[in-house]
This record gives C-alpha cells, structure tokens and sequence, in this order.
C-alpha cells in the first residue's frame, strides 16, 4: 500500500471548526477521485468525531485543540482526531447506539455508531483527563469493479 | 443553516437548507421551535432534500422536536440520498413517518 500523501493540521476546539475539519478531510482525498459518496461518508465521520471532541473532550469550554491527521493511499484514506480534553471513562458505553452522557442536551447519541457505520474501520483509545484518539480508515468505492 | 416554512390546513412543512451540526443546531432548534409553536399544527413535516450536510447532531436535533412537541404528528417529507444514509443508520423513521414519493 503506497503512501500518496499526508497532512497534519491543528485547529482550536470551537464549533465552526466542525464545517472546516470535515471540508478539509474531504479535500485531502480529491485526488484519488473517491465519489460522492464516499465524500459525504468521510465529512459525516469526521464532524463526529470532531464534534464528540469540541462537546465532550472540551465540554464545550471554547479551550484546548484538535489534532487532525490524515494519510492517504491509493485506494483508501487514514484519519486521525486527536484531543487532550478529560477523555472517555468507559469506551465500551459510549459506543453504545443511543448511549449519550448529555441527554439534556438532546445529544443523539449516535456519533459513534454513524463513525462505525460509514467508515471502514474504527478505533478509539481513551485515557482519563489525558484525552481521546480516533483511527478510521475508509477504503474507497472502486467504480472499476462495479456492475 | 436556512429554514423556511409553509402552513396549510393542519399541517406545517419545515423546509431546511445548509447544513446542519453541532454549530448550526442551537440556532436551528429555536428557529424551529419558535415555528412549531407559532404555528400551533397538528402534523409537522420535515423537508430536507436541500440539506447538504448533517450529523448525528442534526439527528439530535429531529428528535428533540419529537419529544418537545408530543401533540403533533411529525414526517419526513423528503431528503436526498446522502441524507437517507444518515437518517436509516440513526433509525429516526422508527419514530418519523416517512412520506413515500
């Protein structure tokens, strides 16, 4: 698997920079001409992961910042989301469809889930008030091998 | 994120454009709110075919409406492909009607 490209960007942890992170990620990976939908699946992913960050990581205090990392190759992206906010006590809960520690806020608690169901593969490493790391891989849709 | 609305009979249609996440939704929610309310119907209908983007947030968002507004009948009356993806993961037509083209 060729490395084509990679990129590192560091932005703070405020909400209009949900829209910037999932445009640039889809950006990133112009080049390999994945199709719309592969796009929108990747934008969606990201803003969640993104999101989860600025409202839980950060608790929405306007403070600290989110590292986002991705490579690309041929066929398929890596994106990495990275925070050092207070980080998730119990991954395996979090995961849960529905499962959200802010029901007051009308939190979906589907963030997870639409990352596990649009991407690839995901992986989410935590640790109390250090922070959270996401790993999601999308394998572009080959047009070629259609039909 | 747009939203605009039409009143016939005892139904509202909430068309919605932009995007909608978790920096449009707090703005959203009560323009949304303020309509539903205002326009005192019995069946509220969702269009969302010129949403370009949404997240769970959005997700949030719907049902939030839902559970606000318990005396109306609440539909999704259009949306896109990409939008439909999000919407059948979310599992929000379980609570949603959707009105079939």
């Amino acid at each position: 698997m060729k490395l084509i490209n990679r990129m590192k960007l560091e932005f703070d942890a405020i909400s209009i920079n949900e829209a910037f992170a999932r445009s640039v990620a889809a950006a990133f990976c112009v080049t390999q001409n994945p199709d719309m939908e592969d796009i929108n699946d990747i934008k969606t992913a990201v803003s969640e992961a993104v999101t989860n960050a600025i409202v839980h990581g950060y608790e929405k205090s306007g403070k600290g910042i989110i590292i986002l990392e991705a490579e690309l190759y041929e066929n398929q992206v890596k994106i990495t989301i990275e925070d050092t906010g207070k980080g998730i006590e119990n991954i395996e809960e979090a995961m849960q469809p529905f499962y959200t520690s802010k029901p007051e806020d009308e939190r979906s608690g589907m963030g997870f889930t639409v990352m596990q169901t649009f991407m690839t593969s995901l992986s989410v490493t935590s640790e109390k008030n250090k922070g959270t790391k996401i790993v999601m891989t999308k394998k572009f849709n080959d047009v070629s091998e259609e039909n | 994120m747009n939203i605009k609305h039409r009143a016939m009979g005892n139904t509202l249609e909430l068309y919605l454009s932009g995007e909608l996440d978790e920096h449009s939704s707090h703005s959203a929610r009560e323009r949304l709110d303020d309509l539903i309310e205002s326009a005192g119907k019995n069946i509220v209908v969702f269009n969302l075919e010129n949403l370009n983007f949404m997240d769970s947030t959005g997700i949030g968002v719907l049902l939030g409406r839902y559970k606000k507004h318990k005396s109306c009948n609440m539909y999704i009356g259009s949306s896109n492909a990409y939008l439909d993806k999000l919407l059948k993961a979310s599992g929000i037509y379980q609570i949603f009607n959707k009105i079939e083209e």
